[in-house]
């Protein structure tokens, strides 16, 4: 049982964990605390841990990369970039997969890679990250229409921020 | 120029510590996180705080290109590195002047001399340093035996050619030489084709002393006294203490003087360490290498120095000279720092991240703890596992280990397993009292009889 020490676990910190999990490259995490255990595997097929515990066991499995879209929103971060609105019921975003300059255009004089509401494929090319002068073009990864674009053109953006919002179809 | 906004790219205890720096002097702090760091004391300490990239080190800390563009895209004009990470690599700090930020550490030039063993050894030797004794070529066992004479017993045989102990062997006396020279020169034969042999002094009773220097890349430089860091597990440091009082002063001089002419030679810029060997039995230094970043145990050297280093580091990368004499740097007093880390002593020392569901560390007079950590931390499970240093101070160094043995026990560390029982134990063997300690006290004395105990 939790006594008065012990720290409730968040939704935030499960939110953490799995977003940490998503980049660890692990096969499978498996995490006892106070009230609350937490399996999570890249493992379509996996039931839990190889142990059956006590409790009951969240069976969770996480997919794709770091880029890939999310409808868990981001959890508060102290990060000063301002505080970042929550993504809207029934919408994914689209996140930045590192610090780095945003671009909606591959180049100052071309139109935009994307429009709101535009269809975009999981392959289509939305935006471009910038780091140091190397241009990384990033995928909409989700099959939908553009509903909202957050980043400005030209502006920093930091890990995992929302760019653009895209209603899935 | 004086810096205005500096960058913190690393992590943990290091990154709290230098924001906190910075602040002291007026400068702005930006705290570059992985998105595993969000919720870091760093974080929370800056005026910024931006998440670069994932928990993954390669994809985060490692990424020099992110850290500089980070620096321009936040308006800093200083980046940090701290130690570890890219703290020592020549492409980061290259990368930093190349972008109009200041690196705070050396030139890129020297990081790269430095980082290279030979080339080290080499510059070192051109500015008189010590280095450990040895011979060039050694024809056959007669000449073995003369060259060991000159030298001292026992020395250590190697193959010139050699590698992973093959035609290696350490003589104790004439007839070890005249019983194994020729099997371990034929031996290297075999092995490597090369037969060919060289002598080294062996160093049975060793200890590890650094010599903090700080050079202002105008060519003068200041040493900060040494410390004596001789508790070590697989080359890892536990405890390190300031001064080295196992040393006699006149080798204390030319250990001093030793640091300060090799980094002198460079006209080195930025805080420094200079790491020796001191061959107890033979009264002997010899030189190892130069660590050329802050170090970990830089505490120590603070609080006998009543320097902050830290904040010489920004205060000498925005352009101040040292203006201080080297008598205006007096060691006083004894100060020990040990390591506390989320690891199993009882298990093979495996890492043990997790919630910090209670964190209560000591306090008093001559305590001092640098540490990353509070109640409700989460250690995350990608990085160095180190959690906190306690630095404790007193005026003699028989009351600094009465002082560090009652701050172990007031210490609380509840929701992880961490090291704190052989912190304990270290601090209370006869043998630490003494200062009967070499670098293989730890894992040839203290293990074993810390094993037995918890049985």
């Amino acid at each position: 049982m939790a006594n008065a020490d012990t720290p409730k676990v968040s939704a935030e910190d499960i939110e953490s964990l799995i977003e940490l999990f998503k980049q660890s490259g692990w096969d499978e995490m498996h995490l006892e605390t106070a009230g609350l255990e937490l399996f999570l595997s890249n493992d379509p097929n996996a039931t839990g841990p190889r142990q059956t515990p006590a409790t009951a066991v969240a069976a969770l499995t996480v997919a794709g990369s770091a880029a890939t879209p999310t409808q868990v929103a981001s959890p508060a971060s102290v990060a000063t970039t301002g505080h970042v609105a929550a993504i809207p019921e029934g919408m994914v975003a689209i996140r930045a997969p590192n610090l780095g300059t945003f671009y909606r255009a591959p180049k100052p004089s071309a139109p935009p890679y994307i429009e709101l509401g535009q269809q975009i494929e999981i392959t289509t090319e939305v935006c471009l990250i910038e780091v140091m002068k190397l241009f990384t073009p990033v995928q909409g990864s989700v099959r939908g229409v553009v509903r909202e674009i957050r980043a400005k053109d030209g502006q920093m953006v930091e890990f995992d921020e929302p760019l653009i919002i895209v209603e899935p179809n | 120029m004086p810096i205005s906004r500096v960058l913190s790219v690393n992590r943990g205890e290091i990154a709290a510590r230098v924001v906190r720096a910075a602040q002291a002097l007026g400068i702005e702090a930006v705290q570059a996180v992985s998105a595993a760091d969000r919720d870091s004391a760093a974080a929370r300490l800056a005026d910024r705080t931006v998440v670069i990239g994932p928990a993954a080190s390669r994809l985060s800390y490692l990424d020099a290109s992110l850290l500089v563009h980070t620096a321009k895209a936040t308006g800093c004009d200083a980046l940090h590195p701290g130690y570890g990470f890219l703290s020592e690599r020549e492409h980061l700090a290259r990368l930093c002047g190349e972008h109009g930020i200041t690196f705070i550490g050396p030139a890129p030039e020297t990081i790269a001399a430095l980082g290279d063993k030979l080339q080290a050894k080499a510059i070192a030797e051109a500015a008189g340093v010590p280095l450990v004794p040895g011979t060039a070529k050694i024809a056959d066992a007669a000449a073995a035996k003369t060259a060991a004479a000159a030298l001292g017993f026992p020395v250590l045989l190697k193959a010139s050619a050699g590698g992973g102990g093959r035609g290696m062997f350490i003589a104790r006396r004439a007839e070890d030489i005249e019983a194994s020279f020729d099997k371990a020169s034929n031996e290297a034969e075999e092995a490597f084709g090369d037969g060919t042999m060289y002598m080294e002094r062996f160093v049975e009773n060793a200890r590890h002393v650094e010599v903090q220097v700080f050079g202002d890349g105008s060519g003068k430089v200041l040493h900060f006294g040494e410390r004596d860091c001789s508790i070590q597990r697989r080359y890892q440091k536990v405890f390190e203490e300031a001064p080295c009082t196992a040393m006699p002063a006149n080798l204390r001089k030319l250990l001093h003087d030793s640091a300060v002419a090799l980094v002198a030679s460079l006209k080195y810029r930025n805080a420094g360490t200079v790491e020796f060997l001191y061959d107890v039995d033979r009264a002997a230094i010899y030189f190892i290498e130069v660590n050329a970043r802050i170090q970990v145990e830089h505490p120590v050297s603070e609080q006998v120095t009543g320097y902050d280093l830290v904040q010489l580091q920004f205060r000498i990368a925005g352009g101040e000279p040292l203006r201080w004499s080297q008598a205006q740097v007096p060691v006083q007093g004894h100060a020990i720092e040990c390591r506390i880390n989320a690891e199993d002593p009882t298990r093979n020392f495996q890492p043990s991240p997790g919630r910090i569901t209670r964190w209560v560390p000591p306090h008093g007079a001559g305590i001092r703890l640098d540490s990353h950590c509070y109640d409700g931390y989460l250690v995350p499970p990608f990085y160095d596992s180190m959690i906190g240093k306690l630095i404790i101070t007193a005026a003699t160094r028989a009351d600094c280990v009465i002082r560090l043995q009652r701050a172990l026990a007031a210490f609380t560390i509840e929701g992880l397993t961490t090291n704190l029982p052989l912190l304990k134990f270290i601090a209370a063997h006869p043998d630490f009292a003494a200062n009967r300690l070499n670098t293989r006290w730890l894992e040839q004395t203290l293990l074993p009889a810390f094993e037995s105990s918890q049985e």
